[in-house]
């Protein structure tokens, strides 16, 4: 009699640190989502892409706004880019590490969320219910947004103190 | 009630002209419809030390109401509270508490 498999999570915290169980066609795809990711972050600023990655400081007071991105924008895409390579490193068949650290764990959490936040502009999604009505649609892009936020559940459950 | 003697302990004061007319700022973060609410509770224990209720409570503040206040400080420290929200991509910003002179 066929046993079914039993289910394992995506993202499991471990004695030794966190574990990935991700198959390679899904690795390959979340390190070529991070080249995407990569290029929006180094390519034009005014992209409406990416503007999501970049929300405003000060909405009321417009100089000290331009004071603020002209100190801190070049920072976050700086950091942006370092989650990005360490994903990239840690999830690559080819230079995967059998465990993770905390701090690549949440790099790993926080640029699956700016790939979410992308694809939300894409997709349109600008309100809570913009929001239910991606739930219902059946697009290819909709099945990755889907992933993605299953994939985020997952690796924020395993980083949550119990 | 403990009766050790502490040694008397002269504070000066606070000299520092631009600290001491810092009025408060607020550090809000704003629903939108793409962070996952299970991210947004562990952001909030991650980046203030907040137990599991009080992330709970503020993040359906924000789902809730459209916002919520997650810390208020001096303008250098909520800069830096600022910073690694968007560095979580969380919609947050900041303003003076209370009414602008």
């Amino acid at each position: 009699m066929a046993r079914r498999r039993r289910f394992v999570a995506p993202v499991q915290a471990l004695d030794g640190g966190w574990r990935i169980n991700l198959d390679d066609e899904e690795r390959n795809l979340l390190v070529r989502l991070m080249g995407e990711l990569e290029a929006l972050l180094t390519g034009p600023d005014d992209n409406e892409l990416i503007r999501r990655l970049f929300p405003v400081a000060y909405p009321d007071d417009d100089e000290k706004e331009a004071e603020y991105q002209r100190l801190m924008r070049e920072e976050l895409v700086t950091s942006r880019l370092a989650a990005i390579a360490s994903v990239t490193r840690t999830i690559d068949p080819a230079s995967a590490p059998v465990m993770l650290d905390e701090g690549e764990t949440i790099a790993f959490m926080q640029s699956i969320n700016a790939v979410r936040l992308v694809l939300g502009s894409m997709l349109g999604i600008t309100d809570d219910d913009s929001a239910d009505d991606a739930d219902a649609a059946d697009s290819p892009e909709h099945h990755l947004y889907d992933f993605l936020s299953w994939l985020l559940e997952w690796t924020v459950r395993s980083l949550s103190p119990n | 009630m403990p009766t050790t003697l502490e040694p008397t302990e002269v504070k000066e004061p606070d000299l520092d002209d631009a600290a001491a007319v810092d009025r408060p700022w607020v550090v809000l973060v704003w629903n939108d419809p793409v962070n996952l609410m299970s991210y947004v509770t562990f952001v909030f224990q991650k980046l203030f030390g907040y137990s599991l209720e009080k992330a709970t409570e503020l993040m359906l503040d924000v789902h809730e109401k459209g916002r919520a206040v997650v810390a208020s400080c001096g303008r250098e420290e909520a800069e830096m509270h600022v910073f690694r929200l968007h560095e979580h991509s969380l919609w947050a910003t900041m303003e003076h508490d209370g009414p602008s002179s």
